[in-house]
């Protein structure tokens, strides 16, 4: 009777939630839960904290938080206290320790690590303070050059931006998994040797995202610039819109308007005006008209875009127009083309770029 | 010139003939392959996975007939590998692909010139590249390259 009304059973709670109290323990305890409106909260606490933790994610922990993890682990074996009961509230020490660890991590380094800026010629500027030799940048942080002045940033462990002269570009995030510039005017050279979507650079007209690459990329502050593709791969999206630039290709950015459709640069000059004119001026048929004929096999990469850009009626005159310079493949329809279905599209540019 | 090639290629592989396409790197759709001289493909394969793929470059530099045996690259999608350049820069060089199939075979010979492989004067046969045409291909380059063309 003692036991039942006078001593809660707050250390008993975790074990028997867990089914591991024997027998007369089980018994009382549930007794005592009847009569006691506080061990019940409590139970109703340690339940929902239990339900919790088997609902978390795993989160790799700062090395820096595993010397108190394992001090308060030693605490708990210290005290001697049931198997049981020990091992839940050393779970639940290490969970919450390891929670707050990270939130402080995140809270105090916003957007993961911190960048190395190389100082390459004159007096580029990182955070708002001068980079003499090399220094480290962060999220949010902004590096300068002037017309004078380069430098060179260290993107993680994932290859490397050269930033050129009168360049003003951001840091937006800097993790493992996204490593994000914004360009608000100048051009950066980015090299990249990673898996496909870890690098972006934002601008004003849009995204570019790296598929595995080295690239050029201008823009003034409007986003009237110029993606330059040197290899791989680079995805260049704006609005639910995309053009896929690969190596020897280029594409021009506008601001509130779809990419520019890529082209090669050794493509012929008639046919790189009428797509400028195609593209942003929307001058029409005759701009089509100069693209198709003047189009090599190499120029498929360009009238394969043109495919999804232009009007419904013309879709028809592109799609004959490739298909007179390279046989089309297996797998793809006419009218699956023409009715632009995803699949078709791709599985016709995958056996289009061994022309490109 | 160009489109009878590709459509001479094209029509062998739609024929089943155990043939090779080149493409640049772009052409593998896997990004380690970025950095490759040039990409390959083979058609006409049942089973891609049992062919046997090799390459040597070939190369004339100061007049002296040189051979590198080069790694291929099997790529993930299968029957695509990627040659990586592990030649000289000086010198005229071709490549030297060989494959066989079961009882088939192919070969090709693509040229490597300033800007990287030349498409156009590369040549398939559905046997190896006989020593004849390999020496055949190198002089049409080292002439080619003399002339400016190529660059």
């Amino acid at each position: 009777m003692l036991t039942r009304f006078t001593r809660h059973i707050s250390r008993q709670l975790a074990a028997h939630l867990d089914g591991q109290l024997v027998q007369p323990q089980a018994q009382q305890a549930e007794m005592h839960l009847r009569e006691c409106a506080r061990c019940r909260t409590e139970r109703e606490q340690v339940r929902r904290g239990m339900q919790i933790i088997e609902h978390l994610s795993l989160v790799e922990a700062p090395a820096a938080l595993w010397p108190s993890i394992e001090a308060a682990i030693q605490e708990n074996r210290s005290r001697q206290a049931p198997t049981v009961l020990l091992w839940r509230w050393a779970v639940a020490a290490t969970l919450l320790l390891a929670l707050a660890g990270a939130a402080y991590w995140r809270f105090a380094h916003p957007s993961g690590t911190r960048w190395e800026v190389v100082r390459l010629a004159g007096s580029p500027s990182g955070g708002g303070k001068p980079i003499r030799g090399a220094g480290r940048i962060g999220a949010g942080e902004w590096i300068e050059t002037d017309a004078t002045s380069r430098a060179t940033v260290k993107v993680g462990e994932i290859g490397s931006v050269e930033i050129a002269p009168g360049t003003r570009v951001r840091v937006v995030t800097a993790r493992p998994g996204e490593h994000r510039l914004a360009l608000a005017r100048g051009e950066i050279r980015a090299k990249i040797s990673a898996p496909p979507k870890l690098f972006f650079v934002d601008t004003a007209a849009g995204t570019a995202v790296d598929l595995g690459c080295e690239y050029a990329l201008s823009t003034d502050e409007r986003g009237f610039g110029l993606l330059r593709v040197t290899k791989g791969w680079v995805s260049f999206q704006w609005g639910g819109m995309e053009s896929l630039v690969p190596a020897g290709a280029s594409c021009r950015t506008r601001p509130q308007s779809a990419p520019g459709i890529p082209y090669f640069e050794d493509a012929p000059e008639s046919l790189k005006q009428a797509l400028e004119s195609f593209g942003f001026e929307k001058s029409g048929g005759d701009a089509l008209g100069v693209i198709l004929s003047e189009s090599r096999v190499r120029d498929t990469l360009t009238l394969w875009h043109l495919l999804s850009r232009v009007d419904a009626a013309d879709r028809g005159r592109v799609f004959d127009r490739i298909a007179a310079l390279t046989p089309v493949p297996a797998g793809v329809s006419r009218e699956q083309a023409l009715k632009l279905d995803p699949q078709t599209l791709d599985r016709w540019r995958e056996e289009l770029a061994w022309t490109w | 010139m160009l489109r009878l090639g590709i459509a001479a290629c094209a029509m062998a592989a739609f024929a089943g003939d155990f043939t090779f396409t080149i493409g640049s790197p772009v052409a593998a759709q896997d990004f380690r392959a970025k950095v490759a001289a040039f990409v390959f493909r083979t058609q006409g394969c049942a089973d891609p996975a049992k062919s046997q793929i090799s390459a040597t470059a070939e190369g004339l530099v100061k007049g002296v007939r040189r051979s590198v045996a080069l790694k291929v690259e099997a790529m993930p999608k299968p029957g695509v590998y990627a040659v990586y350049q592990n030649w000289p820069a000086d010198g005229h060089w071709v490549v030297n692909l060989k494959g066989t199939c079961n009882e088939a075979n192919a070969g090709a010979i693509v040229p490597i010139g300033p800007k990287g492989f030349v498409r156009e004067s590369s040549k398939f046969f559905p046997r190896p590249a006989t020593n004849i045409e390999i020496e055949a291909s190198l002089k049409a380059l080292a002439q080619s390259e003399n002339k400016g063309e190529n660059k």
